[in-house]
């Protein structure tokens, strides 16, 4: 089943064409890698599934559903979570209550019934924090539960980022440079983690990324953009050895 | 999309949290009743037969500003709504009391405190109003430029009452029935604080703590930044409505010289010193900002070399502390002793330049300063000392609680850096 | 709706004068500039550092009560004796505001807003506040305050008004209002010599009458033709203190811009509000330039100040909140030209001048100083970026 569908999706900002008819599907159950070089477009696109920007022509399909139409707000309610390429974290709240923010979404009980504390309040807010706590736990984060999230590593902020926007109980989970300033012990933790949530909890995954031996050794199928357009597509072999990819990398090592 | 499962462990089940329902409203209803039983107490120990009129209109105040701040806290500190004209709801609840009073009291006949808690309501509900009107530009605007779109509508309100002649114009308007209601507006104060801390300690908190973090990420979550932003204005200001509708009717006369911004610096100073985001801090800072002044009044006489000399060391005090605090030491206790250290030396400084400055006829001479003019230098002059020094307030974002206590107890013992 | 919203302005047009408009729309241009001068420092300091500086006005307040102990220095104390102006009195006075507003702006910044650097922007904000207010009430324990003293009108020696023909009144009625002049005058006389001999001069004989209305008709006469001629053309007039304030103030617009444009540290100004972060890395020594910017824009406002005082508004009476309300009505400026930009400011000040004074000609004196506010918020609400300034997104 397609999840999400990019059919010939543009967007111009002013004269420039930042996004050009640029087309892919990823499948459910898919671990998808957008790549390309800087400025190749790669965030525009996230933004355009996230309706930060509406695209000038083409169209995007979530589920069947499109999402020109769709702002922002409403993304994470169908099904849409996401994480950001500079950490935005809730900075001064603990690990496990930024996490109780992502399961805010699929809450029980009404914000009146908050305000005067009745027991259907107490209870949702509790099961939102053990679900919390369970996340946690699949990221292993349980130790850093009730740290400040703005005095976590690096590394685990990064973590955080992802339990976060899985708490909103996504179908579909965009990953915006995850593996950024992270060292490669991290890295390989990182991409064991993502195939355990695709393996284990069928989320459907699509990572931005610019370390090309992450996005190799972790994503099934991949699109390679440069200046906005979609230069290959295919199995990391076939996208590594394409010389089109090869010299729009120039200068960068693609071991 | 969700059953009654977690999508997460689809083996295990759900997890159904067990809530003894029972013990739940037996402690609600106890506490509940205490509280009632407490601003009924304090109400009728300010009483003639225990204390001055003078110290119960200052216990009325409190309340005031304990309803104000923590009112206030719900926009800035929780929310992150950097609102800054929050005297405007509290003049509109005022003056709709008066309104409202003026045109029905004497045709209603109804029981003194019956009217004020309807006055309170109508006030409330006329500055729910306000604050929606309000929280609009809050969705497209960027925190300073909400401040001053803030500050200038409580400006308009009060220009707006200055020119309305049938709520006295700039003269005023008495309002009947003049009387001083601590119940109820302890009752209020307590009402605010209790739903705030319901709010905090609910999953539904966090969604405004998250609209104060980061706006872009909250949003990217799922979680109503538009909804959360006008309701914490509708709330907030609603609160401070109905403490300016018990205010009006305690002094009887009210006049749109009174609701200047100057208080909204103080209450916002209030909730700065305690800390934004703080319930608790709020309460002590607009309890001890309240009491502070009066203190002052019964200073008739400050010698002006004294002003001078004090205000010259209290400079002189912020930086040094500021110095040590910006300074690395490897025990805290060497950086109790050094803040203390600069504080002993700027009290000598201030009598030795105070008999310095005194050597001048055109000092010695000068008229005494009346101690009541200070109060807003003393105002304005914490809010930038606690700027500058713990810009987090006396309570940074955390809340007075048991384990608190425990925990300072804890770490008095440890040696820190 | 249409015929309602006719039936409503209408009258409400019928009530306005428009032959006085020209001259308020002059007022406005020269209340404008003033407002201009203020908006200027606001709008520099909110392009470095993104900081609505909330103590300029009392920095203009300041300046303000320097050119006040000028005055009294140079013997135009309260109460003394007569004493003959100089033009250089004045130059001293202004140079004098200047330097104290300069200082004051930045000490300002160096011990309020300096050290909050690095923290989110509401927490300059929030101290800039606090600055205004202990600055306002402070102020008050030491300076002269109530009742509020005012620079005496007597260092002025610009006080006479000229008058500029705009469009030229019609000649021939000037002619035939000369012999009406004499007419009026003739006819009198004639009834005042007539009123001694008059026994009740409320009811006189049929003579006194005759003598009486035709003194009367002569003078409807002549004042019919008087307004006839009024209106046949536009005059008007301004004291010559404020056309010497607008000379003022397009020099030192001149010399602002040559310092924006043309010299170094006005680059490092333009570099370090483009970016603050590059800047300081490429070099840029961002402290000096933030100093650099404030002393700039408080001395302008200490122009401004010395001249309101004294050349625009003789006699105005200073109290430490008189920083105020200008303050707030020069930052709204700043913010309707687009805040940030530099000929914004100058725009928007004179937008908010002509305004302000079209408020008052509309009958709504009342409403002047809200205007301000009302406007802040339409602009806010409506073009945030204001008139010249430049929409930015920002980016995820």
């Amino acid at each position: 089943m397609t999840v999400l569908e990019l059919d010939d999706a543009s967007i111009k900002f002013g004269g420039l064409i930042a996004v050009n008819k640029v087309s892919f599907q990823v499948n459910e159950g898919q671990i998808f890698g957008l790549i390309g070089p800087n400025g190749a477009g790669k965030t525009t696109c996230f933004n355009l599934i996230t309706g930060v920007y509406k695209p000038t022509s083409g169209s995007i399909t979530f589920l069947g559903k499109s999402l020109s139409d769709v702002h922002t707000d409403k993304i994470a309610g169908l099904g849409i979570a996401r994480t950001f390429q500079n950490i935005r974290l809730f900075s001064s709240l603990s690990v496990v209550e930024n996490v109780m923010v992502g399961g805010l979404l699929r809450r029980k009980s009404s914000l009146p019934s908050a305000l005067i504390y009745l027991p259907s309040s107490v209870t949702d807010t509790a099961q939102i924090r053990h679900r919390a706590l369970e996340l946690l736990e699949v990221l292993d984060l349980t130790d850093v539960a009730d740290v400040r999230s703005k005095d976590l590593p690096y590394g685990k902020q990064r973590r955080l980022e992802i339990a976060r926007a899985l708490a909103t109980d996504p179908k579909l989970l965009l990953l915006d440079e995850p593996a950024a300033g992270m060292n490669p012990n991290e890295k390989v933790d990182l991409m064991n983690t993502v195939k355990r949530l695709r393996d284990d909890f069928g989320k459907t995954i699509l990572v931005i990324e610019h370390d090309m031996k992450f996005v190799m050794n972790l994503c099934e199928n991949i699109s390679v953009l440069d200046h906005g357009e979609k230069i290959a597509e295919g199995l990391p072999q076939e996208v590594r050895s394409n010389p089109k990819v090869i010299s729009a990398y120039l200068g960068e090592s693609t071991n | 999309m969700t059953t009654g499962e977690s999508a997460i462990t689809p083996q295990t089940g759900g997890f159904v949290p067990k809530l003894n329902l029972g013990m739940f409203f037996g402690v609600r209803t106890v506490s509940i009743l205490a509280t009632v039983l407490f601003c009924v107490g304090i109400d009728f120990f300010s009483g003639p037969q225990f204390m001055s009129r003078y110290a119960a209109g200052l216990i009325f105040l409190c309340g005031t500003y304990v309803a104000l701040s923590v009112s206030l806290n719900l926009i800035n500190g929780i929310t992150g709504q950097f609102s800054i004209g929050h005297f405007a709801f509290f003049q509109i609840g005022a003056y709709t009391a008066a309104g409202c009073s003026k045109a029905f009291y004497a045709t209603m006949h109804l029981p003194t405190l019956e009217w004020l808690v309807l006055m309170a309501i109508a006030g409330s509900i006329t500055a729910a109003i306000a604050g929606f009107v309000v929280g609009l530009p809050s969705l497209r605007l960027r925190g300073d430029y909400l401040a001053i779109v803030t500050l200038g509508f409580g400006e308009i309100i009060r220009i707006a009452t200055e020119n309305i002649t049938y709520l006295g114009g700039s003269k005023g308007i008495d309002i009947t029935p003049h009387y001083q209601s601590i119940a109820l507006i302890m009752l209020l104060a307590v009402g605010c604080i209790a739903l705030s801390r319901n709010l905090l300690k609910t999953a539904f908190g966090l969604g405004f703590l998250a609209v104060r973090e980061d706006e872009v990420a909250a949003v990217a979550m799922g979680v109503n930044v538009t909804r959360i932003k006008v309701l914490a204005f509708i709330i907030g200001s609603a609160f401070a409505g109905a403490a300016g509708a018990l205010y009006a009717h305690k002094y009887g006369f009210i006049i749109p010289d009174q609701f200047k911004m100057d208080g909204s610096f103080i209450v916002l100073t209030m909730v700065i010193l305690g800390g934004t985001g703080s319930v608790t801090g709020s309460i002590l800072a607009a309890i001890i900002l309240t009491l502070l002044p009066e203190l002052l009044r019964d200073l008739h006489n400050v010698s002006f070399g004294g002003l001078i000399a004090t205000a010259l060391m209290v400079l002189v005090a912020t930086f040094g502390i500021k110095r040590v605090i910006d300074t690395h030491f490897d025990l805290l206790k060497m950086k109790w002793l050094s803040a203390l250290g600069v504080l002993a030396a700027c009290v000598i400084g201030e009598i030795i330049i105070k008999m310095l400055l005194d050597l001048f006829p055109h000092v010695r001479t000068h008229a005494p300063i009346d101690g009541a003019q200070l109060r807003m230098v003393i105002y304005a002059a914490t809010l930038v000392i606690v700027m500058l020094l713990r810009p987090q307030g006396m309570f940074a974002h955390h809340e007075f609680s048991w384990t608190w206590v425990k925990k300072v107890l804890h770490s008095k013992t440890a040696v820190k850096s | 709706m249409m015929l309602g919203a006719t039936h409503l302005t209408m009258p409400f047009l019928a009530s306005l004068d428009f032959a006085t408009l020209p001259q308020q729309i002059i007022n406005g241009l020269l209340s404008g500039s003033i407002y201009a001068l203020i908006a200027l420092g606001y709008t520099m300091v909110y392009g470095i550092l993104k900081l609505i500086n909330f103590a300029h006005g009392e920095v203009f307040m300041l300046g303000a009560y320097t050119a006040l102990f000028v005055s009294y220095f140079f013997g135009f104390e309260p109460n003394s004796p007569y004493h003959a102006t100089s033009v250089w009195y004045l130059v001293v006075m202004i140079l004098a505001s200047m330097t104290v507003s300069g200082l004051a702006g930045v000490i300002i910044e160096k011990v309020a807003y300096r050290p909050l650097r690095n923290q989110a922007r509401i927490a300059s904000l929030i101290t800039a506040i606090g600055m205004s207010t202990l600055l306002q009430f402070g102020g008050q324990l030491f300076l002269p305050n109530s009742p509020p003293p005012n620079i005496d009108q007597r260092i002025n020696p610009f006080s006479q008004q000229i008058k500029f023909n705009l469009v030229p009144h019609d000649s021939s009625l000037l002619a035939q209002l000369n012999v009406l002049k004499v007419t009026k005058s003739q006819a009198d006389s004639a009834w005042k010599t007539r009123q001694k001999l008059e026994t009740d001069t409320f009811s006189p004989s049929p003579e006194g009458v005759r003598i009486r209305s035709a003194a009367q008709e002569a003078d409807r006469h002549f004042q019919d033709l008087s307004s006839r001629y009024q209106t046949s053309g536009v005059t008007v007039q301004m004291a010559l203190g404020r056309i010497v304030t607008i000379i003022i103030t397009i020099i030192l617009m001149i010399g602002l811009t040559y310092l924006v444009l043309f010299t170094r540290q006005g680059r490092a100004m333009r570099a370090v509000s483009h970016d603050f972060d590059s800047a300081s890395l490429m070099g840029v020594n961002v402290n000096s330039v933030v100093t650099f910017t404030f002393i700039i824009g408080s001395v302008l406002a200490g122009a401004a100040a010395m001249m309101d005082a004294t050349l625009y508004q003789p006699g105005l009476q200073i109290n430490t909140f008189f920083g105020l309300l200008p303050g707030v009505k020069a930052f709204v400026a700043a913010v309707l030209g687009g805040i940030g930009n530099i000929p914004g400011a100058v725009v928007g000040g004179l937008l908010m001048g002509v305004l302000e004074s079209l408020v008052g000609w509309c009958g709504y004196t009342g409403w002047q100083d809200a205007a301000a506010f009302v406007v802040l918020i339409v602009v806010l609400l409506v073009r945030p970026a204001g008139i010249l300034g430049s929409n930015e997104v920002e980016k995820v």
